[in-house]
């Protein structure tokens, strides 16, 4: 060994050893950015309970939507196969639901239900391609309010499977497709949930 | 002397770069703590990047046998593990009842787990793309369907 190399010696150790473990560190940088520019664009699932009880309970689940997407494939038990639920009763007590579905989805915007008691008033409307149900119950001390709103095409996308099958992917799809929404919304005197999906990944309420 | 000095310099650079790559996957740590009585108290830190590698000293017989068993759910938790590694920070879950309370949620690249219970307190940190390795270590094992 000269002595130029010998001065060079632990520079060139350094480097080796740079060297050696630098694809590990462009890798890192690499998955990094994917992770920052993957975020751009997610659509969230949120789901908030709240219990208004002693206890207090409170529930808080975000999903983003393209996760649930293609975690549920994955999912293979009991009535889940391919992101698909199988359930028994798409012809429930005579009353074909596709056949009911496509019938709302080809009417014109409008309410379809009124029911107006004593005891509760509800109302299911289409109006701009969404489907809207509102109970009001009027038993409970504070009186109960439920409101949901469904996206046809959701409904659409969930029907689309084969007979006798619910495609929940196919239903998640459409509803990233959706804007900001607030699906289920529940008051009553014990509970407040909402189900609604945005861009954000937290909840700050 | 100089070139010992030399010599020192490079096996510490060395020595500073093993060590950068033993963590740079991060740690996967569990702590158990039993806060009643006696209560045990389990804290297990482990550098993430050695946890595949130490999969390859497992005698292969209780490999198929994990696998066996993992067989149903790991393609789930390699999904999961695999999509999440697109949310590096995001809470997931968070449940609050009474003095009980769990949250699930990932931070730098990181699932975290935290559990409280009365007499019981649990946090796991576990690199995702640990998880995510394991879970296609243990497939391989698997036996095919």
């Amino acid at each position: 060994m000269t002595s130029r190399t010998r001065h060079f010696f632990p520079v060139i150790a350094f480097l080796a050893a740079t060297s050696l473990f630098a694809p590990l560190g462009t890798r890192a940088q690499s998955s990094a950015s994917t992770s920052s520019t993957g975020s751009h664009g997610d659509r969230w699932l949120h789901v908030r309970v709240i219990s208004t009880n002693a206890k207090g309970e409170t529930v808080r689940v975000n999903v983003p939507l393209e996760l649930a997407e293609k975690v549920l494939p994955a999912i293979d038990h009991d009535r889940l196969h391919n992101g698909k639920v199988r359930i028994g009763c798409m012809d429930c007590d005579g009353v074909d639901v596709r056949t009911l579905f496509e019938a709302v989805r080809s009417s014109k915007d409008g309410e379809f239900v009124t029911v107006q008691s004593n005891d509760a008033d509800i109302s299911v409307m289409k109006k701009e391609g969404m489907l809207f149900v509102h109970v009001h119950d009027k038993n409970k001390p504070k009186h109960s309010q439920v409101e949901v709103k469904v996206p046809l095409k959701v409904v659409e996308a969930l029907l689309s499977g084969s007979k006798d099958e619910l495609d929940i992917v196919a239903g998640l799809h459409a509803l990233a497709g959706q804007g900001d929404v607030e699906l289920v919304s529940v008051k009553d005197d014990d509970n407040t949930i909402r189900v609604w999906l945005d861009s954000k990944n937290v909840t700050t309420d | 002397m100089v070139l010992l000095g030399k010599i020192a310099l490079g096996f510490g650079a060395t020595l500073a770069m093993a060590g950068a790559y033993t963590f740079h996957e991060g740690l996967l740590r569990v702590d158990v703590d039993e806060t009643h009585g006696k209560g045990s108290h389990v804290h297990v830190w482990v550098p993430a990047a050695i946890v595949p590698m130490a999969m390859h000293f497992i005698p292969r017989d209780r490999m198929r046998d994990a696998g066996e068993r993992a067989r149903n759910f790991m393609p789930l938790v390699h999904a999961v593990a695999k999509e999440l590694e697109k949310y590096p920070e995001a809470e997931l879950v968070e449940v609050h009842d009474g003095p009980q309370y769990v949250r699930i949620r990932t931070h730098n690249g990181n699932l975290l787990i935290d559990a409280n219970e009365p007499g019981q307190i649990v946090h796991v940190s576990c690199p995702l793309a640990t998880i995510d390795d394991v879970s296609s270590e243990l497939a391989a094992f698997a036996p095919a369907s």
